[in-house]
């Protein structure tokens, strides 16, 4: 641990507990994010002192109790102000937000930014911090469509969604209750109760063709249902069989990293996966050529070389 | 009874800080050394000689304390006999900070004390509130610990004021994580590299060649895209900007020579942020970009949202036109769509086509293994 991290916690704590009141010491370690051992070791390592005179600590009271803790001081009652790197964090944040939205809702993120920035301390160094990081949350689809599913999620409005599906050949129309957004691997995705469907249903918001936000409201699902929805595999439907796919030892590696598994002694993977839509299956194994191959279930194999051959040059 | 290192450090820092905030005036450093016990221990402040190691303890106080955002302003220059040092309040606390909501504006309990009478005063608009809580989220869900922990520390400052917790409730908004993800260790150090611009070197796994070699890198950023972390910056051995995956990097030693001193600057032509745009793989690579024409025949969603990243052609409303550096990346793509998008120009992309297309399926007929 060093003194810079420690000093910071210190600056954190003492302007939520330096009221003269007694504080749980439970509730301030979760409020500062530390164990309340921590916390203890905190307050009293800097105020065991063998000076003369006893520097801060002589105008400073800590009381640390079974389950309370206090402290009378006339110094650090404000935290400090943001440092270039906190408030460069937060930005970076803010700029993914704002890629998310619609334009009416710009000017609020950028004021946000603007008022960070007048609450950081200032420093010559400061320039060093910035263009240090930078995110994308890719998305290849009309970005109008993702900023009306969030506008509609946070206002607990129902969409009228047209969709294409991966496989299907024309759109159809839908009404959903969206409950969460999610980004995975370079694509967008909305968790929803389909009224159409009726199921909860995860869409990708690349092929959502048209997306308008109606006046009627709807009541969130459990928020644990959401997530657990949104942590599963967005992308297989209603898995009824599983697909069988073997990766050929130029590629295996990275499959490997991105989805575990042993390789084979030929330096070979192979992988299984729920197949609920059969265009999925063939798009997902023909990206890679001929360094993968469908070997289960036989219907697919006959699928991919079906397509194979019908492809006219 | 002896006190630890840091223990020591941590307590004298304090001492420092809190004699600068209770001057409003500045103050030399035998002024100074006054108010921080360590600094008297040797006796040299009092006989009115400040020794030289005591001037080193307390230069390397000053800088780590800047390096942590404490604006200790020094006046004069370095090196005069009379130069003094201050602190004010208003430059290190935090304002007040109030938000304005329809119903009025949430005030701060304000501290009437000396030093905190003249904090400025910041107020947010509700939605700004907003932002800043969802914005701060987003950052978390990114998986890089160093900004985590920064977001983290942002936000326990602000929401001594400010409800940020009630502000965020509903964004119900999740980014998954890779299964391979980089160690705290390997963000801390590529960070402080970052920060100092001083070259690392680095264990990177090619997973082109499957073996992992050592690199040495001058840093110029991170990006987070599509899913993961990237450390951008020229290989030194290959005199070449590249990118490396961060969860692939390994065994981080930050160039500890000249410490204080930058090892490189970072040229004035390069954005990390241009840098960092999200890009299709076709897209990367140091080839010449070609057009290519692709012909849109089938109407699925995947398909109809694949030409949609491709640009319209005269007259062929059926087709898009695509800049491609790598020819193959893209033909193996084109290939995903199983003869709904098919190349039709320039030749070279339609028999990498072609053959793509035969060799997939020989590997279905023949029953040979790759």
């Amino acid at each position: 641990m060093s003194a810079a991290e420690q000093l910071k916690r210190i600056l954190t704590v003492i302007p939520r507990l330096a009221d003269g009141e007694e504080h749980p010491v439970d509730e301030v370690a979760e409020l500062v994010g530390i164990d309340r051992r921590k916390l203890v070791a905190d307050l009293t390592s800097v105020s065991e002192r063998y000076d003369t005179p006893g520097g801060w600590v002589d105008g400073v009271s800590i009381t640390v109790g079974a389950g309370h803790v206090s402290v009378r001081t006339s110094h650090f009652l404000r935290p400090m102000r943001l440092t270039m790197a906190e408030l460069c964090a937060l930005e970076l944040g803010l700029g993914l937000l704002r890629r998310e939205r619609h334009a009416h809702e710009l000017p609020a993120i950028d004021r946000a930014s603007e008022r960070l920035r007048k609450a950081i301390t200032e420093l010559p160094q400061n320039e060093q911090h910035e263009g240090m990081r930078a995110a994308e949350l890719s998305y290849g689809g009309d970005p109008t469509h993702l900023a009306t599913l969030s506008r509609a999620r946070k206002a607990k409005k129902k969409v009228r969604l047209r969709y294409r599906s991966g496989s299907a050949k024309e759109s159809s129309e839908r009404v959903i209750c969206p409950h969460a957004l999610l980004h995975s691997a370079g694509s967008w995705y909305v968790v929803a109760y389909c009224e159409t469907g009726e199921g909860m249903r995860i869409f990708r918001v690349d092929r959502v063709e048209e997306a308008s936000q109606l006046a009627e409201e709807f009541i969130p699902s459990r928020e644990a249902d959401v997530a657990r929805l949104a942590a599963e595999r967005p992308f297989v439907g209603e898995p009824e069989r599983t697909m069988t796919v073997r990766y050929s030892p130029r590629i295996a590696r990275w499959i490997r990293e991105r989805e575990g598994g042993e390789l084979d002694a030929d330096g070979s993977l192979v992988r299984e996966y729920p197949l609920g839509d059969i265009g999925w299956g063939v798009r997902h194994v023909l990206q890679y050529g001929p360094d993968a191959e469908v070997l289960e279930p036989v219907e697919l194999r006959g699928e991919i070389v079906r397509r194979l051959e019908s492809v006219a040059l | 009874m002896t006190t630890s290192r840091t223990t020591q450090k941590v307590q004298r820092w304090i001492d420092l800080l809190t004699t600068l905030l209770s001057h409003n005036f500045p103050l030399t450093f035998l002024d100074l050394a006054r108010g921080v016990p360590q600094y008297l221990a040797d006796g040299s402040v009092d006989a009115g000689e400040p020794s030289p190691t005591l001037k080193r303890m307390f230069e390397r106080d000053k800088l780590e304390l800047r390096n942590m955002g404490v604006p200790i302003e020094t006046i004069g220059e370095e090196g005069e006999e009379d130069i003094s040092y201050r602190l004010r309040p208003g430059d290190f606390y935090l304002p007040y900070l109030e938000v304005a909501a329809q119903r009025g504006t949430l005030k701060p309990k304000k501290i009437d004390r000396h030093g905190y009478r003249s904090l400025a005063q910041l107020t947010f608009d509700a939605d700004e509130l907003v932002a800043v809580a969802e914005g701060a989220a987003r950052a978390r869900q990114l998986g890089d610990p160093i900004l985590r922990a920064d977001v983290d520390s942002a936000v326990r400052k602000l929401a001594v004021d400010l409800p940020l917790g009630a502000a965020s409730a509903g964004d119900a908004t999740y980014v998954r994580q890779p299964r391979e993800r980089a160690d705290a260790a390997t963000f801390e150090a590529l960070s402080d590299a970052l920060f100092r611009q001083k070259r690392v070197s680095f264990d990177y796994r090619a997973m082109g060649r499957d073996e992992t070699a050592r690199r040495t890198v001058e840093p110029y950023g991170l990006f987070f895209l599509n899913g993961h972390w990237y450390l951008v910056g020229r290989d030194v051995d290959r005199d070449a900007l590249r990118n490396f995956r961060v969860s692939r990097v390994g065994g981080v030693k930050v160039n500890a020579a000249k410490e204080g001193t930058p090892d490189f600057v970072i040229p004035d032509g390069f954005s990390l942020r241009d840098h960092a745009r999200s890009r299709n793989a076709w897209e990367l690579g140091d080839d010449q970009p070609l057009e290519a024409i692709v012909e849109l025949r089938g109407r699925s969603g995947a398909a109809r949202a694949a030409a949609a990243l491709g640009e319209p052609v005269e007259e062929h409303p059926d087709r898009r036109c695509y800049d491609v550096r790598r020819r193959d990346v893209f033909a193996r793509w084109l290939l995903s769509f199983a003869g709904e998008l098919v190349p039709v120009a320039p030749p070279a992309l339609v028999e990498e086509f072609r053959a793509q297309v035969a060799a997939t399926r020989a590997r279905y007929v023949s029953g040979e293994r790759a």
